[in-house]
Protein backbone atom coordinates (compact mmCIF):
# COMPACT_ATOMS: atom_id res chain seq x y z
CA UNK A 1 0.00 0.00 0.00
CA UNK A 2 0.98 3.21 -0.48
CA UNK A 3 0.95 6.52 1.39
CA UNK A 4 -1.53 7.88 -0.88
CA UNK A 5 -4.04 5.07 -0.35
CA UNK A 6 -2.71 4.99 3.54
CA UNK A 7 -4.07 8.67 3.81
CA UNK A 8 -6.97 8.00 2.01
CA UNK A 9 -7.65 5.13 4.79
CA UNK A 10 -6.38 6.87 7.19
CA UNK A 11 -9.42 9.70 6.47
CA UNK A 12 -11.64 6.47 6.55
CA UNK A 13 -10.32 5.70 9.66
CA UNK A 14 -10.58 8.99 11.65
CA UNK A 15 -14.37 9.04 10.48
CA UNK A 16 -15.15 5.25 11.31
CA UNK A 17 -15.76 4.16 8.24
CA UNK A 18 -13.36 1.44 7.78
CA UNK A 19 -13.51 -2.22 8.24
CA UNK A 20 -11.55 -4.22 11.04
CA UNK A 21 -9.26 -5.83 7.67
CA UNK A 22 -9.02 -2.04 6.37
CA UNK A 23 -7.55 -1.03 10.04
CA UNK A 24 -5.27 -3.94 9.71
CA UNK A 25 -3.89 -2.68 6.75
CA UNK A 26 -3.14 0.19 8.18
CA UNK A 27 -1.69 -0.84 11.54
CA UNK A 28 0.95 -2.55 8.89
CA UNK A 29 1.44 0.31 6.78
CA UNK A 30 2.36 2.16 9.65
CA UNK A 31 4.79 -0.67 11.49
CA UNK A 32 6.42 -1.52 8.24
CA UNK A 33 6.95 1.64 6.60
CA UNK A 34 8.58 4.61 7.25
CA UNK A 35 5.74 6.99 7.91
CA UNK A 36 5.69 10.68 6.21
CA UNK A 37 6.64 12.93 8.05
CA UNK A 38 3.50 14.94 8.32
CA UNK A 39 1.95 11.30 9.83
CA UNK A 40 4.84 10.41 12.38
CA UNK A 41 2.53 10.78 15.58
CA UNK A 42 -0.06 8.73 13.73
CA UNK A 43 2.44 6.01 13.27
CA UNK A 44 3.27 6.16 16.82
CA UNK A 45 -0.44 5.64 17.36
CA UNK A 46 -0.63 2.28 15.54
CA UNK A 47 2.60 1.34 16.91
CA UNK A 48 1.17 2.04 20.33
CA UNK A 49 -1.80 -0.36 19.42
CA UNK A 50 0.54 -3.41 18.23
CA UNK A 51 2.76 -3.28 21.15
CA UNK A 52 -0.82 -2.73 23.76
CA UNK A 53 -2.03 -6.47 21.89
CA UNK A 54 1.55 -7.93 22.69
CA UNK A 55 1.11 -7.06 26.58
CA UNK A 56 0.18 -10.44 27.95
CA UNK A 57 0.38 -11.66 31.59
CA UNK A 58 2.86 -13.65 33.23
CA UNK A 59 3.95 -16.49 33.43
CA UNK A 60 3.18 -18.01 37.07
CA UNK A 61 -0.90 -17.01 36.17
CA UNK A 62 -1.96 -20.22 34.30
CA UNK A 63 -0.48 -22.40 36.70
CA UNK A 64 -1.57 -20.80 40.19
CA UNK A 65 -5.32 -20.16 38.67
CA UNK A 66 -5.45 -24.03 37.79
CA UNK A 67 -4.75 -24.72 41.39
CA UNK A 68 -7.16 -22.78 42.70
CA UNK A 69 -10.27 -23.86 39.93
CA UNK A 70 -8.89 -27.74 40.92
CA UNK A 71 -9.36 -26.80 44.78
CA UNK A 72 -13.38 -25.93 43.60
CA UNK A 73 -13.42 -28.74 41.28
CA UNK A 74 -15.71 -30.95 43.77
CA UNK A 75 -18.13 -28.25 43.32
CA UNK A 76 -19.79 -25.59 45.37
CA UNK A 77 -17.97 -25.89 48.64
CA UNK A 78 -20.78 -25.21 51.76
CA UNK A 79 -19.56 -23.07 54.29
CA UNK A 80 -19.10 -24.79 58.10
CA UNK A 81 -21.73 -21.74 58.86
CA UNK A 82 -24.50 -22.96 56.70
CA UNK A 83 -23.49 -26.49 57.97
CA UNK A 84 -23.93 -25.22 61.42
CA UNK A 85 -27.08 -23.43 60.96
CA UNK A 86 -28.82 -26.80 59.15
CA UNK A 87 -27.70 -29.10 61.92
CA UNK A 88 -29.51 -27.14 64.91
CA UNK A 89 -32.71 -27.06 63.03
CA UNK A 90 -32.59 -30.51 62.35
CA UNK A 91 -31.95 -31.70 66.25
CA UNK A 92 -34.89 -29.05 67.26
CA UNK A 93 -36.99 -31.13 65.09
CA UNK A 94 -35.58 -34.18 66.22
CA UNK A 95 -36.06 -33.18 70.19
CA UNK A 96 -39.54 -31.86 69.06
CA UNK A 97 -40.60 -35.47 67.46
CA UNK A 98 -38.69 -37.20 70.30
CA UNK A 99 -40.98 -35.15 73.12
CA UNK A 100 -44.16 -35.61 71.00
CA UNK A 101 -43.88 -39.57 71.25
CA UNK A 102 -42.81 -39.82 74.43
CA UNK A 103 -45.75 -37.88 75.82
CA UNK A 104 -48.00 -40.00 73.45
CA UNK A 105 -46.70 -43.17 75.11
CA UNK A 106 -47.44 -41.68 78.77
CA UNK A 107 -50.69 -40.66 77.95
CA UNK A 108 -51.35 -44.05 76.17
CA UNK A 109 -50.34 -45.65 79.58
CA UNK A 110 -51.89 -43.40 81.90
CA UNK A 111 -55.77 -43.10 79.86
CA UNK A 112 -57.96 -45.47 81.98
CA UNK A 113 -59.62 -48.34 79.29
CA UNK A 114 -62.70 -47.63 80.15
CA UNK A 115 -64.02 -47.59 76.82
CA UNK A 116 -63.63 -50.42 75.22
CA UNK A 117 -65.46 -52.05 71.84
CA UNK A 118 -68.23 -53.57 72.28
CA UNK A 119 -68.59 -55.05 68.79
CA UNK A 120 -68.75 -58.53 69.58
CA UNK A 121 -70.98 -58.71 72.11
CA UNK A 122 -74.12 -57.21 70.56
CA UNK A 123 -76.05 -56.87 73.74
CA UNK A 124 -73.61 -55.49 75.92
CA UNK A 125 -73.01 -52.57 72.53
CA UNK A 126 -77.35 -52.25 72.72
CA UNK A 127 -76.39 -51.18 76.34
CA UNK A 128 -73.74 -49.04 75.46
CA UNK A 129 -75.62 -47.01 72.90
CA UNK A 130 -78.87 -47.16 75.16
CA UNK A 131 -76.73 -45.53 77.57
CA UNK A 132 -75.05 -42.95 75.62
CA UNK A 133 -78.77 -41.66 74.04
CA UNK A 134 -80.10 -41.38 77.71
CA UNK A 135 -77.44 -39.38 78.35
CA UNK A 136 -77.44 -37.39 75.58
CA UNK A 137 -81.69 -37.31 76.35
CA UNK A 138 -80.91 -36.02 79.98
CA UNK A 139 -78.54 -33.12 78.77
CA UNK A 140 -81.22 -32.13 76.28
CA UNK A 141 -84.03 -31.99 79.19
CA UNK A 142 -81.37 -30.31 81.20
CA UNK A 143 -80.58 -27.52 78.39
CA UNK A 144 -84.69 -27.70 77.92
CA UNK A 145 -85.21 -26.26 81.56
CA UNK A 146 -82.29 -23.95 81.45
CA UNK A 147 -84.21 -22.44 78.26
CA UNK A 148 -87.84 -22.07 79.93
CA UNK A 149 -85.96 -20.35 82.73
CA UNK A 150 -84.61 -17.98 80.12
CA UNK A 151 -88.17 -17.67 78.93
CA UNK A 152 -89.59 -16.36 82.02
CA UNK A 153 -86.54 -13.73 82.02
CA UNK A 154 -87.62 -12.75 78.57
CA UNK A 155 -91.12 -12.62 79.57
CA UNK A 156 -90.63 -10.67 82.23
CA UNK A 157 -87.94 -8.30 80.35
CA UNK A 158 -90.87 -7.65 77.24
CA UNK A 159 -92.96 -6.90 79.85
CA UNK A 160 -91.12 -4.10 81.70
CA UNK A 161 -90.18 -2.70 78.16
CA UNK A 162 -93.90 -2.35 77.42
CA UNK A 163 -94.53 -0.54 80.69
CA UNK A 164 -91.94 1.43 80.18
CA UNK A 165 -93.50 2.47 76.80
CA UNK A 166 -96.62 2.90 78.17
CA UNK A 167 -95.31 5.65 80.74
CA UNK A 168 -93.65 7.48 77.73
CA UNK A 169 -96.53 7.32 75.72
CA UNK A 170 -98.37 8.87 78.70
CA UNK A 171 -95.79 11.64 79.44
CA UNK B 1 -17.03 -29.38 32.10
CA UNK B 2 -13.54 -31.10 33.44
CA UNK B 3 -10.54 -28.70 34.19
CA UNK B 4 -9.05 -29.55 30.53
CA UNK B 5 -11.91 -28.31 28.32
CA UNK B 6 -12.32 -25.19 30.48
CA UNK B 7 -8.12 -24.58 30.09
CA UNK B 8 -9.06 -25.42 26.46
CA UNK B 9 -11.96 -23.14 25.99
CA UNK B 10 -11.71 -20.13 28.56
CA UNK B 11 -7.78 -20.04 29.11
CA UNK B 12 -6.93 -19.01 25.84
CA UNK B 13 -8.17 -15.34 26.58
CA UNK B 14 -6.56 -14.63 29.64
CA UNK B 15 -3.87 -11.80 28.07
CA UNK B 16 -7.08 -10.14 26.36
CA UNK B 17 -8.82 -10.45 29.66
CA UNK B 18 -5.63 -9.00 31.47
CA UNK B 19 -5.28 -6.13 29.20
CA UNK B 20 -8.91 -4.27 29.09
CA UNK B 21 -8.63 -4.95 33.10
CA UNK B 22 -5.38 -2.90 32.97
CA UNK B 23 -7.16 -0.48 30.50
CA UNK B 24 -9.69 0.43 33.49
CA UNK B 25 -7.91 -0.53 36.19
CA UNK B 26 -4.09 0.78 35.71
CA UNK B 27 -2.71 -1.76 37.80
CA UNK B 28 -1.02 -4.81 37.02
CA UNK B 29 -1.76 -6.41 40.38
CA UNK B 30 -5.25 -5.45 40.11
CA UNK B 31 -5.77 -6.51 36.83
CA UNK B 32 -4.10 -9.99 36.98
CA UNK B 33 -6.58 -10.62 40.81
CA UNK B 34 -9.68 -9.36 38.62
CA UNK B 35 -8.70 -11.93 35.59
CA UNK B 36 -8.66 -14.96 38.36
CA UNK B 37 -11.88 -13.82 39.65
CA UNK B 38 -13.18 -13.80 36.41
CA UNK B 39 -12.15 -17.71 35.56
CA UNK B 40 -13.35 -18.63 39.42
CA UNK B 41 -16.83 -17.25 38.89
CA UNK B 42 -17.12 -18.83 35.00
CA UNK B 43 -15.34 -22.44 36.67
CA UNK B 44 -18.20 -21.98 39.42
CA UNK B 45 -20.65 -21.05 36.76
CA UNK B 46 -19.66 -23.99 34.45
CA UNK B 47 -22.48 -25.63 34.22
CA UNK B 48 -24.18 -22.85 32.67
CA UNK B 49 -21.36 -22.47 29.75
CA UNK B 50 -22.91 -24.45 27.18
CA UNK B 51 -25.99 -21.76 26.76
CA UNK B 52 -23.60 -18.65 26.04
CA UNK B 53 -22.59 -18.50 22.71
CA UNK B 54 -19.53 -16.38 22.65
CA UNK B 55 -17.79 -17.36 25.65
CA UNK B 56 -14.86 -14.53 25.17
CA UNK B 57 -17.07 -11.66 24.83
CA UNK B 58 -18.87 -13.17 28.09
CA UNK B 59 -15.95 -13.34 29.67
CA UNK B 60 -14.35 -9.90 28.81
CA UNK B 61 -17.95 -8.28 29.80
CA UNK B 62 -17.79 -10.07 33.32
CA UNK B 63 -14.03 -8.71 33.47
CA UNK B 64 -15.21 -4.90 32.51
CA UNK B 65 -18.00 -5.12 35.34
CA UNK B 66 -15.78 -6.32 37.95
CA UNK B 67 -13.52 -4.00 37.20
CA UNK B 68 -15.79 -1.43 36.98
CA UNK B 69 -17.00 -2.50 40.86
CA UNK B 70 -13.72 -2.23 42.09
CA UNK B 71 -13.13 1.19 40.94
CA UNK B 72 -16.22 2.37 42.10
CA UNK B 73 -15.40 0.79 45.56
CA UNK B 74 -12.52 2.06 45.95
CA UNK B 75 -14.42 5.55 43.89
CA UNK B 76 -11.51 6.52 41.82
CA UNK B 77 -11.08 7.06 38.32
CA UNK B 78 -7.54 5.51 36.25
CA UNK B 79 -6.66 9.14 35.23
CA UNK B 80 -3.07 8.89 36.35
CA UNK B 81 -2.11 5.48 34.88
CA UNK B 82 1.14 6.48 32.57
CA UNK B 83 3.62 5.42 34.87
CA UNK B 84 1.75 2.43 36.24
CA UNK B 85 1.16 1.14 32.85
CA UNK B 86 5.05 1.61 32.15
CA UNK B 87 5.69 -0.36 35.73
CA UNK B 88 3.54 -3.15 33.72
CA UNK B 89 5.41 -3.31 31.22
CA UNK B 90 8.46 -4.06 32.64
CA UNK B 91 6.82 -6.94 34.43
CA UNK B 92 4.71 -8.51 32.14
CA UNK B 93 6.30 -8.50 29.10
CA UNK B 94 6.62 -10.39 25.81
CA UNK B 95 9.63 -10.21 24.32
CA UNK B 96 8.26 -7.26 21.61
CA UNK B 97 7.78 -4.92 25.34
CA UNK B 98 11.03 -5.46 26.50
CA UNK B 99 12.34 -3.30 23.82
CA UNK B 100 12.34 0.58 24.55
CA UNK B 101 9.28 2.88 24.92
CA UNK B 102 9.64 5.65 22.46
CA UNK B 103 8.74 8.57 23.56
CA UNK B 104 5.91 9.00 21.14
CA UNK B 105 4.14 6.02 22.31
CA UNK B 106 4.38 7.48 25.99
CA UNK B 107 1.99 9.92 24.83
CA UNK B 108 -0.32 8.10 23.04
CA UNK B 109 -0.59 6.47 26.59
CA UNK B 110 -1.19 9.39 28.29
CA UNK B 111 -3.97 10.54 25.57
CA UNK B 112 -5.49 7.33 26.02
CA UNK B 113 -5.63 7.51 29.79
CA UNK B 114 -7.27 10.69 29.08
CA UNK B 115 -10.15 10.17 27.33
CA UNK B 116 -13.48 9.05 28.99
CA UNK B 117 -14.31 6.01 30.37
CA UNK B 118 -16.29 4.66 27.52
CA UNK B 119 -14.45 6.18 24.85
CA UNK B 120 -11.27 4.67 26.26
CA UNK B 121 -13.17 1.28 26.14
CA UNK B 122 -14.40 1.13 23.13
CA UNK B 123 -11.04 2.46 21.26
CA UNK B 124 -9.49 -0.20 23.56
CA UNK B 125 -11.72 -3.02 22.07
CA UNK B 126 -11.72 -1.81 18.64
CA UNK B 127 -8.01 -0.35 17.59
CA UNK B 128 -6.01 -2.26 20.16
CA UNK B 129 -8.05 -6.08 20.88
CA UNK B 130 -9.97 -5.97 17.17
CA UNK B 131 -13.16 -6.58 18.15
CA UNK B 132 -16.25 -5.70 15.39
CA UNK B 133 -19.04 -3.36 16.71
CA UNK B 134 -21.36 -6.16 17.68
CA UNK B 135 -19.16 -7.47 20.01
CA UNK B 136 -17.93 -4.45 21.60
CA UNK B 137 -21.71 -3.39 22.23
CA UNK B 138 -21.98 -7.09 24.00
CA UNK B 139 -18.81 -6.82 25.53
CA UNK B 140 -20.27 -3.09 26.56
CA UNK B 141 -24.08 -3.85 27.20
CA UNK B 142 -24.58 -1.02 24.58
CA UNK B 143 -26.13 -0.91 21.38
CA UNK B 144 -24.34 -0.74 18.17
CA UNK B 145 -24.50 2.93 17.57
CA UNK B 146 -23.26 4.00 21.08
CA UNK B 147 -20.42 2.27 19.72
CA UNK B 148 -19.95 4.09 16.72
CA UNK B 149 -20.82 7.52 18.67
CA UNK B 150 -17.94 6.53 21.87
CA UNK B 151 -15.64 5.70 18.68
CA UNK B 152 -15.72 8.39 16.75
CA UNK B 153 -15.26 10.83 19.59
CA UNK B 154 -12.49 8.92 20.83
CA UNK B 155 -10.43 8.98 17.83
CA UNK B 156 -11.74 12.41 16.88
CA UNK B 157 -9.81 13.46 20.29
CA UNK B 158 -6.92 11.62 19.45
CA UNK B 159 -6.90 12.96 16.16
CA UNK B 160 -7.08 16.64 17.72
CA UNK B 161 -4.20 16.08 19.99
CA UNK B 162 -2.08 14.20 17.38
CA UNK B 163 -2.21 17.02 15.38
CA UNK B 164 -0.91 19.35 17.83
CA UNK B 165 1.88 16.63 18.70
CA UNK B 166 2.57 17.09 14.83
CA UNK B 167 2.68 20.94 14.69
CA UNK B 168 5.12 20.98 17.95
CA UNK B 169 6.85 17.88 17.11
CA UNK B 170 7.13 14.55 19.15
Amino acid sequence: MDSSKAEQLLEKYWMCETSLEEEQQLREFFLSKDAPESLKATAAMFRFFDAEKNKSVNENFEPTVTKQLRRRQGGKIVSMVSFANIARIAAGIMVVVAAAYFIKQEIRKSYPQELQDTYTDPEMAFEETKKALMMISNSFGKAKHEAEKMKVFNEAERKIQNKENQQKGII
Amino acid sequence: MNLETFQARVFPVKNKLFRFAFRLLGSSEEAKDVVQEVFIKIWNGREQLGEIQNIEAWSMRITKNLSLDRLRQQNRRPTDSLEKGLHIQNETLSPYENTEISESMKRIDELMASLPEKQRQVMHLRDIEGYSYSEIGEIMEIDMSQVKVNLFRARNAVREKLQKINNYGL
